[in-house]
């Protein structure tokens, strides 16, 4: 196939399944109930608690942070309706079209991807009246960051979902996966927290995992934390995602194929 | 069909989600981990960063406050998890063996509610086992009265499940509602931060005090820790034992009301 039909089939691929998203808007309704439960109960009770000379506005601090749990949880749709493609067999049909695999790996990760997006905007938009307005570099950073973890975590989800066929083992993966990148990252608290209960080497690498550094890239960008190194975030973010889509479209192929 | 039938297929029942749990060891593994990871980063990270005293007024272990919530949270979770077993035993279209069997409705939803409700505390042990070792208190009674506790409320939770389960007759629908039910619950709650700090939000507060998750974290403390605590609970510990037995026996009969009146005609196809 020429790479113009390649592209086709990748497009053909990413709009059924952006116009599948739509189809679960209850769903959709109900993650978007959860972080906002996130944002509007737990954070907002809990700046009461914290201890400001750590963190100053924990609300802002943790609005930030929601955004990137929004990738998660949103990306983690199309893991959702992959696994349900799985477990009822409908992935022979899929191999069964005329697209060759690569396009309809690198379409449902795509397709994932501007999912993530696009239930990440409202949250963008919330941080933005919340936090403070991003200047024009600032919004470049926002995009630029939930591309590159909302398709990380798009494949990721597809692989994970991909690999059983047993509805509640699904679930639970993706809980696990959800608790391991939340817990070890900074979104619901700073490094300096972690130093004080941790060795510091931990505290560190937990400062690099995707998700905290697209927290420390959003909190730069919505004026919250300005003494980060951005650029260096952005570049090990690249990296993150770079590793994780190729792992994750391995994976997909090989859970798509296996017998 | 007598009281003897009756108990034996209450019993049949009970069995039958025991096995059904027993077969899921690593998801077993894999939920202890995360509890662990919980525990252990979570857990210490928050207590690392929170000033209680400034809001409750008392001098209290955050930790401790956080462990006996996060239990909680646990066995609500699991519990509730029971919802997407049931919801699929109905697609794969169990359900017409089990209404096959010679066992009255009234026995199968009350043998799903306290066989459920029974895995649900079992597969919480370990991790109830891990607390009280991260407590280091070991008072027999505290821990006989709690795991009564904790088994009462598991079997609620799924009575309440097996009811919502039977109302909503989808797996994507109910994957949908009790994944925002967990989550607004929980919040909703004393299991990360005591009534009196929610007090400052008036629907929040009223709604943590009727929660029966709250009751049910806040029994736990005080079992334990009852003059660290005391001051903080939603109630007396009589008041919130009540509320606990009240919540099985309702949820259970809700569950059979619903069994008897939801269960036929297939509308699951």
């Amino acid at each position: 196939m020429s790479i113009y039909g390649e592209l086709r089939s990748v497009a053909l691929i990413v709009y059924r399944d952006l116009s599948r998203f739509w189809k679960y808007r209850f769903w959709l309704a109900g993650q978007i109930g959860m972080n906002l439960a996130d944002i509007l109960i737990y954070a907002l009770v809990f700046n009461n608690m914290v201890n400001t000379q750590l963190i100053p506005d924990y609300f802002k601090f943790f609005t930030t942070g929601v955004i990137a749990i929004a990738a998660f949880a949103s990306a983690f749709s199309i893991g959702r309706e992959v696994g349900i493609e799985i477990r009822r067999e409908y992935t022979h049909y899929l191999l069964g079209l005329p697209f060759s695999r690569t396009s309809l790996v690198a379409g449902r990760i795509l397709g994932g991807m501007l999912r993530g997006v696009v239930y990440q905007s409202s949250f963008i938009v919330l941080a933005a009246l919340l936090v403070g307005m991003p200047s024009p570099y600032g919004w470049l950073l926002v995009l630029f960051t939930s591309l590159a973890l909302s398709a990380s975590m798009s494949g990721l989800a597809i692989a994970i979902s991909s690999s059983t066929k047993d509805f509640n083992l699904q679930a639970t993966f993706r809980a696990l996966t959800y608790y391991v990148f939340f817990f070890f990252s900074n979104v619901f608290y700073p490094k300096q927290v972690l130093e004080m209960r941790f060795p510091k080497p931990v505290a560190e690498a937990v400062g690099y995992t995707p998700v905290s550094l697209a927290a420390d890239i959003y909190r730069w960008a919505f004026g919250y934390n300005t003494a980060v190194d951005v650029a260096q975030r952005v570049w090990l973010l690249s990296l993150w995602t770079g590793a994780m889509l190729l792992a994750a479209a391995l994976i997909y192929l090989w859970n798509l194929t296996r017998k | 069909m007598s009281l003897r039938e009756d108990l034996r297929g209450l019993w049949l029942l009970v069995l039958w989600d025991l096995n059904r749990m027993q077969r899921r060891t690593l998801f077993v593994v894999m939920r202890v981990t995360w509890f662990a990871i919980q525990v252990s980063i979570f857990g210490l990270a928050l207590s690392a960063m929170v000033r209680f005293r400034a809001v409750a007024g008392v001098n209290l272990d955050y930790y401790h406050f956080y462990l006996f919530g996060v239990y909680t949270s646990m066995l609500f979770s699991i519990s509730v998890s029971r919802a997407y077993d049931i919801a699929e035993e109905f697609e794969e279209g169990t359900i017409e063996y089990l209404l096959s069997l010679p066992i009255t409705r009234r026995a199968l939803a009350l043998g799903r509610a306290l066989g459920g409700g029974l895995a649900a505390f079992l597969f919480t042990l370990p991790m109830y086992a891990f607390i009280i070792y991260l407590l280091g208190d070991y008072d027999p009674a505290a821990i006989a009265t709690s795991l009564a506790a904790a088994l009462a409320f598991s079997v609620g939770v799924v009575g309440f499940v097996l009811s919502v389960v039977l109302s909503l007759k989808s797996s994507d629908t109910t994957d949908i509602v009790f994944g925002l039910l967990d989550a607004v619950l929980i919040r909703l709650s004393t299991v990360f931060y005591p009534a009196v700090v929610l007090s400052k939000i008036a629907p929040y507060y009223y709604s943590a005090l009727v929660n029966p998750i709250s009751h049910f974290a806040d029994f736990l403390r005080t079992v334990f820790f009852f003059e660290e605590f005391k001051a903080i609970a939603v109630a007396s510990p009589d008041l919130m034992a009540s509320y606990i037995l009240g919540f099985a026996v309702g949820l259970s009969t809700l569950a059979i009301l619903v069994v008897e009146k939801a269960v036929e005609g297939g509308g699951w196809k």
